[in-house]
């Protein structure tokens, strides 16, 4: 059975938009990654959508690198983190002011 | 191929630098710097005599004469050039003696004076002065060398600026002489004008090509003629500008025997000399005098002036009892003697030809010969008083038996100035009233002022003799008589070459072959026909007459002041005696009057002018400030409000809006997360209707 692309664009939008709000709203630097690491699964279903919608496999191989990348940039955010704990010694973004007027 | 003539100017010049810019460091030397290059330039002076004497007066062919020493072009149309003629060649040769001597002589007189630099250079940029002023080819540049003369004439006669009837007795020659030498530009101006050429031999040519020709105005000929006269009033101290000349005696004595007695004065004479060329024209042409052309007027103008100015300022000299101030008047008497006879030679000339030059060359005569015994005079008071340190005769006396060349010299140079024969100033005198006597017979007014030219003959022997015998005989008067001394080698050497040449300098008129008036006429010589003139015995009964009145002269002072049997006081004591006396002692009132004339017309004028000056020019130049400052207010309070308004205003605002917009950036990293995902959605929202719901719309 082959489910419709556009339940999957659905499905995929619905993602993006749960972890925008996790991006927006939640205050603790891990749970922010999390959420950065949600959206970014949105547009990955995306492309492996077209691909298998449009027989060609490119899609999935470029949803494989995506993925190597997101696990690149989840090291990197962490890593900031990190530092962010060793400085502030908490990973509350709203303590985290030093950019302010 | 006279070039060379340069040098006699260029010479004394270049001692003017050298003691002028050098001279601290030759200290006790720098006078024979002076001696030095005007010896040298009376060397070349001599040999260009020579040598024109031999172009044609004394030689055999006529040469080149008059000749040019061509110099370089000052400005267009006016060339500065050397104009070599007889005359020119003469008063060259004169002129550089003189002074070659009288320095020689200052280096005695002022060994003692601080400023020898100064006083040695401005005696060679004289001499340069006088030298040019004699060699001018035209009359603008004679006009240059002569104001160069005139600006020695006051710094020296100011030598000791610091006493302050020296200084005021510069400032006066200075500005009496002015007066002479503004009528002098004039004059050379209005030629011009007229003939569009300052070039004596231009002018000469002009007159004969101009005249009769409507365009050409023949008053013009008495006009110039009387204007280049007040130059020579002016320079020569002549009636009614004779007043600075014995105040001029404040300068040092060598200084009077130089400018005041030896030659700048006679740069007058020489200036009526030359401007011949307009009281006797000749066509250059035929040789003949142009008679429509003759200023008959101007040369009775010159005569009477002359006349009376001679008589005029013997009788001051009578009352005088400073000695360089006698001296003075008699010099002013002496080439008031020149003038008349200028005048009365111009008229002899333009009445009888050129070639009758009787009463100019007897006037030149004179001029030569009273150089020696005036320099001579001046440089023996000189020595008189560099003993007695003071200028007042009542304090002198008896000096002859302690300064016995000075006495003899001295003595010598009276007996000139006297006119008796053999002596110097007989021969030329005479020749002047002589030729005075015969224009009696055409023109009547001579005879008044060959009347007036005997009384002073007498006046002149008696005002002599009255100082010689004053200073020299009797005893002596003053204080320290054991301090009495004769002066030095080179102030008695000078007097003694001078008392030569009194004696013999009126030989020359007869030592000279085609006579005297060849020696120095401006016209060519003529070969064929010798010029009339200085070759003759004088006449025997007027010499005889001239000679009787100046014996009489000097057996009255010989009484009154030697012998003594007739008390000088006898003239003195009546009232009119008195009232003579006082009059010619405050030289008739005339020093006063020009004060008085110097004091309510010239302070008048100027307080007129100055009150023009500060009503109506500085009220209008205060009037313009005050608009401008009303302005410049307006224009700040603009600035001040519209302008730095503007500014500010704009920058409060800035300042206000900054305030209110920075706490925008609230360093919260997801404010600024919204703000992105704010604009995103802004710019997708709008592409999506910008490109899907407006085309469904139906909008284009």
């Amino acid at each position: 059975m082959i489910i419709p692309v556009a339940w999957e664009l659905i499905l995929s939008a619905l993602l993006f938009i749960i972890g925008l709000y996790g991006v927006l709203v939640r205050t603790n630097a891990i749970v922010v990654l999390m959420s950065v690491e949600i959206m970014f699964n949105a547009p990955i279903l995306n492309l492996v959508a077209f691909s298998a919608y449009l027989g060609n496999p490119a899609g999935q191989v470029f949803a494989l690198v995506a993925i190597a990348l997101a696990a690149g940039e989840a090291a990197v955010g962490l890593a900031i983190f990190l530092v962010l704990y060793e400085s502030h010694g908490t990973v509350d973004l709203s303590k985290a002011r030093l950019l302010r007027w | 191929m006279f070039e060379y003539a340069w040098l006699i100017i260029v010479l004394p010049l270049l001692g003017f630098l050298i003691s002028g810019l050098l001279g601290r460091y030759l200290g006790r030397h720098v006078g024979w710097v002076a001696v030095g290059t005007i010896g040298a330039a009376f060397g070349i002076a001599l040999f260009l005599l020579v040598q024109v004497l031999q172009g044609g007066a004394i030689g055999a062919q006529p040469g080149p004469i008059p000749a040019t020493a061509a110099g370089f072009e000052w400005v267009p149309n006016v060339r500065f050039d050397l104009l070599i003629d007889n005359l020119s060649a003469f008063m060259l040769a004169l002129v550089s003696l003189l002074s070659t001597l009288i320095a020689l002589y200052s280096i005695g007189y002022m060994a003692e004076e601080e400023g020898k630099p100064r006083y040695f250079a401005e005696i060679c940029l004289f001499v340069a002065g006088m030298l040019g002023t004699v060699s001018a080819d035209n009359f603008l540049q004679l006009l240059v060398f002569w104001e160069i003369m005139g600006l020695c004439s006051y710094l020296l006669i100011g030598f000791w600026y610091h006493k302050p009837e020296a200084a005021s007795a510069a400032k006066k020659a200075f500005l009496v002489t002015r007066i002479g030498d503004v009528l002098f530009l004039f004059g050379v101006v209005a030629i011009y004008i007229v003939f569009g050429s300052m070039k004596f031999t231009d002018i000469q040519a002009g007159i004969a090509a101009k005249i009769g020709t409507p365009t050409f105005d023949v008053r013009m000929m008495t006009v110039i003629p009387l204007l280049l006269f007040g130059g020579a009033v002016g320079k020569s101290a002549q009636f009614p500008l004779h007043l600075w000349l014995p105040d001029a005696m404040e300068g040092p004595t060598p200084v009077s025997a130089l400018i005041h007695a030896a030659t700048m004065v006679k740069a007058g004479v020489y200036l009526v000399a030359r401007s011949f060329i307009f009281l006797v024209p000749v066509d250059p042409a035929t040789g003949l005098v142009i008679p429509g052309a003759v200023p008959w007027n101007a040369i009775l103008v010159i005569g009477v002036i002359g006349g009376f100015t001679a008589f005029f300022a013997a009788t001051m000299a009578v009352a005088n009892y400073d000695i360089k101030r006698v001296l003075a008047f008699s010099t002013i008497s002496q080439l008031a003697y020149m003038f008349l006879g200028l005048a009365a030679g111009a008229w002899l000339m333009a009445s009888a030809g050129p070639e009758e030059t009787g009463g100019y060359s007897a006037a030149l005569f004179h001029l030569t010969n009273h150089a020696f015994f005036k320099a001579l005079l001046f440089l023996a008071a000189g020595s008189v008083i560099h003993a007695v340190h003071t200028n007042d005769m009542r304090e002198m006396g008896g000096l002859r038996k302690h300064m016995p060349i000075t006495a003899l010299t001295m003595l010598l140079g009276c007996l000139a100035l006297s006119g008796i024969p053999p002596f110097s100033g007989f021969w030329s005198k005479d020749e002047i009233l002589g030729v005075t006597f015969a224009m009696g017979a055409t023109q009547s007014l001579f005879y008044a002022l060959y009347a007036l030219g005997i009384l002073t003959a007498f006046l002149t022997a008696f005002y002599t003799f009255r100082l010689w015998f004053l200073t020299f005989s009797g005893t002596f008067r003053g204080h320290h008589e054991e301090h009495l001394h004769e002066s030095p080698g080179v102030m008695t050497g000078p007097l003694a070459f001078l008392a030569v040449f009194t004696i013999g300098s009126g030989l020359f008129a007869f030592l000279v072959p085609g006579g005297w008036s060849n020696l120095i006429f401006y016209h060519v010589p003529l070969a064929e026909s010798p010029l009339a003139g200085f070759t003759r015995m004088p006449d025997v009964a007027l010499a005889g007459l001239s000679v009787a009145v100046a014996l009489g002269g000097l057996g009255l002072a010989f009484l009154v002041y030697y012998r003594r049997t007739i008390p000088a006081e006898r003239f003195t004591r009546g009232p009119a005696g008195a009232r003579i006396d006082r009059l010619l002692l405050n030289r008739y009132g005339m020093d006063a009057a020009y004060n008085k004339l110097a004091q309510y017309g010239v302070m008048g004028v100027a307080g007129a002018v100055d009150w023009f000056d500060r009503h109506v020019i500085d009220g209008a130049v205060n009037g313009a400030a005050r608009a401008v400052v009303t302005l410049g207010n307006l224009s700040d309070r603009f600035d001040r409000t519209v302008i730095d308004g503007a500014v500010n205003a704009f920058s409060l605002s800035t300042v206000r809006s900054s305030l209110t917009l920075r706490q925008r950036q609230t360093g919260r990293v997801q404010n600024y997360a919204a703000v992105v995902v704010l604009g995103l959605s802004l710019v997708i929202l709008v592409v999506f209707i910008w490109r899907f719901v407006l085309p469904a719309l139906g909008v284009k």
